[in-house]
């Protein structure tokens, strides 16, 4: 009730705000723009910034709620839906400002954006200088969304509903923006020549790092190890599948920021390694298990390309297989050492976007080549072994930042309204004891 | 017999309908509509009269074009499945085919409709401001050359498709008042008549050349008056003309699959920005902050429908969450084009507290309208045509207008106006339209049909197994 009153009271403060300065600001350039807005790029990322909300609601939703026990169901597909509608708030009150602002030395952008001030239908001349300046941070404002969104994945079935929402606001604005900014915004990273096309690290290591985090500190959900668990409904869960297969050729293709060479190859190499990543993942657990599972072919596929995206725009098809096929062998060990490690990631979020993420930055490092796209850069794979440091420095960076920040937020969370659902609320449902309503009927 | 005098009541008037009309335009049609098509070179002199109005020939833009195709079919992905499944996970288990049906019967029903007469009614040369004539019948001279005066850098059929997909959701969205009642074949007489009674003069009075509410000066992005006002108004006539459903205000009628119902919303999101940001008819700056405006107001209305019910129901809701991301896509659809965002924001906190209270205040009316209808599309559909009107700004697009918190009262009363006329012609026409099928079939089902559900009485097969 009183986070009600909270969010009721910041999205009126917010907005008077910030009113009378945007809408000035999205008047179409007083000045005759120098760069031409090009409707077939603009038509394209337009769609991939559809195609990346798909991912997130009803697909990660999907995902995530068909893994869940059925009286959890619409608690977890909540977070996803909740965190886009909060998302979006943020991004256009402060976030892309934080993010993609003018750079202040290099760890974070300026306040000069705030309530997209200035961010009208010119374009920006680094942030895709053929569409306009708004379909890139809307493009972004998607990207923001799904991150937290991710991370769910690591304590559900037992997170109270006002700390999810505390803790997904704290964590897009303390962890997503500036590494946002490091890597994509004109940071630290950025200059330094790392590569990330389409979040590899800014979205994946960040989410499966936090998730990890997470998973430590919320503590495993009553009845861990001992109480039948099983996913209460799997075609939902390929049906999120499917339609996270269906979206991430908007995350990754659209990162081209126009309907171009680079588009066509990022959504092949998106393509492929999604594929290879299914159908390695199946051969393991067949070998190592007995049975192919189909849950085992989806979590291969979401590895594959969680794995491809860092490399999306720089790797051939070949690479693209490559990457897939260690993606679903390295997340599937991922997953199966969880249980020796004794940490509740319930969705398996570290496993799967964690370990891709991580080894998706490095293979960046490997298989990048300028052949495939010239703004790129070689890897050592083509005879530049400094890309791999730099890849490296990158993975360390952001799950060092996202440790300790992740941390900090859940302290502080836990500290003003408390992680954890009461045991008995937990045994109910998040269903019942956060929403009062039932899945089914 | 009893089942085939049945079946010939209801289906044969609505097959012979549309067989005369294919019959007597294909002809026409074929012969003028395809070789424009093939060759369109070829036939400019003589067909698309319309488009030589143009001193230069209006060229195709590829990208104008992938855009405003990718948002036909994202509108299409919003009736089915996005509304079929918001729909049928509201419903109780025995109801769910049924109620998808209607989405998906509908789809095809209007899709034949539109191509044969509704488009030509809707957007075809102006009769007395009030209705299109009958020059585009089959679409006769609807061809792949553009029409400036609707959209001068797509194929004709383009902008057309896209407007047959706004023709398929608004009697769709109706669907959700008589839920879980309507007798399968009165409901199809019932949407071919709507669909070219009410539907078609409407789309003509607000977005047609010529058409009286256009000339007014109305502002209607994307059909907050065409779509929502009309069919939310027409839901409230039909809760009031139909019974109330077996054992309603008394029985649970929880919906038996919420997880359905969010996944429909989500669509229905996904879907809304082909229907808003395609509305610009073009990519680029137009459709861009449409978008964005989409967006922005639907995020705010679900987080202001959450906390508004959490402080006066004591728990946030899922159902209500996904309500209020629906209300806010409702409330920004006239104004997407023409507010910023901060104004969209403003826009969707109001749909997401004013529709709640609607719904709200439902029971104590009395009116049996199943999935809210009425609540969200109605009310939505009316904050936002006056929104648009408070909110608009030429700023944002200078082919709109200025409204009233940017020093222009007249826009709303305009918009005021709109809304006035919209409801009225909308629930009066509906009213008549049930009065005259009601007098010639049953309207709803038996009571023994109701209990047993529109799945196994209407068309003999269940959902789950």
């Amino acid at each position: 009730m009183t986070m009600a009153t909270v969010i009721l009271g910041a999205l009126a403060f917010g907005t008077g705000s910030v009113v009378m300065a945007q809408d000035a600001s999205a008047i179409a350039g007083g000045a005759a723009p120098v760069l031409k807005i090009d409707t077939g790029d603009t038509a394209w990322v337009l769609m991939s910034s559809a195609l990346v909300l798909a991912m997130t609601m009803p697909g990660l939703a999907l995902f995530y709620g068909g893994l869940v026990r059925s009286k959890n169901i619409l608690g977890t597909i909540m977070h996803s839906l909740i965190i886009l509608c909060l998302v979006s708030l943020i991004w256009i009150f402060f976030g892309y400002s934080l993010a993609f602002g003018p750079d202040k030395g290099g760890v974070i952008g300026g306040l000069d954006w705030i309530g997209l001030s200035g961010v009208g239908s010119d374009p920006h001349p680094v942030y895709g200088p053929t569409i306009p300046h708004q379909v890139f941070m809307l493009f972004q404002l998607m990207f923001a969304a799904i991150t937290p969104a991710l991370i769910t994945g690591a304590f559900a079935e037992r997170m109270r509903f006002s700390a999810l929402l505390l803790f997904a606001a704290l964590w897009s604005v303390v962890i997503y923006t500036p590494v946002a900014h490091w890597i994509w915004g004109g940071g630290w990273l950025g200059k330094m020549g790392a590569l990330d096309f389409a979040g590899g690290a800014v979205v994946h290591i960040s989410s499966g790092v936090s998730a990890l985090v997470c998973a430590i500190v919320l503590g495993k959900r009553k009845g861990y190890g001992t109480d039948y668990m099983a996913p209460h409904n799997l075609p939902f869960t390929l049906l999120g599948t499917g339609l996270l297969w269906f979206g991430w050729f908007g995350f990754n293709a659209g990162s081209a920021l126009g309907a171009n060479g680079v588009a066509g190859s990022a959504f092949l190499a998106t393509h492929a390694a999604g594929a290879t990543g299914a159908l390695v993942w199946m051969c393991t657990e067949w070998m190592h298990r007995g049975k192919p599972t189909v849950l085992g072919v989806a979590s291969g596929a979401v590895a594959g390309l969680a794995t491809v995206t860092p490399g999306a725009g720089y790797v051939g098809p070949m690479s693209a297989i490559a990457i897939g096929a260690f993606a679903g062998v390295l997340c599937y060990f991922a997953v199966v050492w969880k249980g020796r490690m004794g940490y509740d990631d319930s969705l398996d979020v570290v496993g799967i976007h964690g370990v891709g993420g991580v080894f998706g930055i490095l293979a960046t490092g490997l298989f990048a080549s300028k052949a495939v796209n010239a703004a790129g850069a070689d890897g050592l794979f083509y005879g530049n072994a400094a890309q791999f440091g730099i890849q490296a420095v990158m993975v360390v960076a952001v799950a060092a930042f996202s440790v300790v920040g992740t941390w900090l937020i859940l302290k502080v969370v836990d500290a003003s309204v408390g992680l954890r659902i009461s045991p008995e609320d937990e045994s109910t449902g998040l269903d019942l004891s956060q929403h009062d309503e039932r899945a089914y009927s | 017999m009893k089942q085939l005098s049945r079946l010939m009541t209801t289906m044969l008037p609505v097959l012979a309908c549309l067989a005369l009309m294919a019959g007597t335009t294909e002809g026409l049609a074929q012969e003028a509509g395809a070789p424009a098509a093939s060759a369109p070179v070829a036939v400019t002199s003589e067909a698309p009269a319309a488009a030589a109005a143009v001193p230069a020939p209006p060229k195709i833009d590829s990208g104008d074009t992938t855009w405003v195709l990718v948002s036909t079919a994202l509108v299409l992905a919003m009736t089915a499945p996005g509304l079929a499944l918001f729909y049928g996970g509201m419903v109780r288990s025995k109801n769910a085919l049924g109620t998808i049906m209607q989405s998906f019967i509908i789809l095809c029903l209007i899709s034949i409709q539109w191509v044969l007469w509704g488009y030509s009614l809707a957007f075809g040369p102006d009769k007395g401001h009030v209705i299109g004539g009958l020059e585009w019948l089959g679409l006769n001279g609807v061809g792949l050359e553009p029409n400036a005066d609707y959209a001068a850098t797509i194929p004709h059929q383009a902008f057309m498709i896209f407007q047959m997909m706004f023709a398929v959701i608004t009697p769709a969205l109706i669907t959700g008042a008589f839920a879980e009642r309507m007798k399968f074949g009165s409901f199809l007489v019932f949407t071919l008549l709507w669909s070219t009674l009410i539907y078609d003069p409407l789309a003509h009075w607000v977005w047609a050349v010529g058409g009286w509410v256009r000339n007014m000066g109305a502002l209607d992005f994307a059909g907050g008056t065409v779509v929502h006002i009309s069919s939310g108004a027409s839901a409230l006539a039909c809760a009031i003309v139909l019974r109330k459903r077996l054992g309603y205000g008394k029985e649970h009628m929880m919906p038996h699959n919420l997880p359905m119902t969010v996944l429909g919303a989500s669509l229905l999101w996904f879907g809304w920005f082909g229907f808003n940001a395609g509305s610009a008819v073009a990519s680029g700056a137009l459709a861009t902050s449409a978008f964005v405006a989409t967006n922005t107001a639907t995020a705010a209305a679900a987080l202001a429908w959450m906390a508004v019910e959490w402080m006066y129901r004591g728990k946030p809701t899922v159902l209500g969450a996904a309500s209020g991301a629906v209300a806010g896509l409702v409330a920004i659809t006239p104004a997407s084009g023409f507010v910023g965002p901060m104004s969209s924001i403003l826009i969707g906190l109001g749909a997401g507290i004013f529709c709640y209270l609607a719904v709200l205040w439902k029971a104590k009316c009395g009116y049996d309208d199943a999935l809210d209808v009425v609540g969200i599309h109605g009310v939505g559909g009316i904050w936002g045509a006056l929104a648009t009107g408070l909110f608009a700004s030429k700023a944002i697009n200078a082919a709109g207008a200025d409204g009233l918190f940017y020093g222009n009262p007249a826009q709303f009363g305009i918009q005021a106006v709109t809304v006035l006329v919209s409801v009225g012609f909308a629930f009066v026409g509906t009213l008549v339209i049930l009065k005259l099928i009601g007098t010639m079939m049953p309207l709803c089902v038996k009571e023994e049909e109701e209990r047993m559900g529109l799945d196994l009485s209407q068309h003999d097969e269940r959902a789950y197994s």
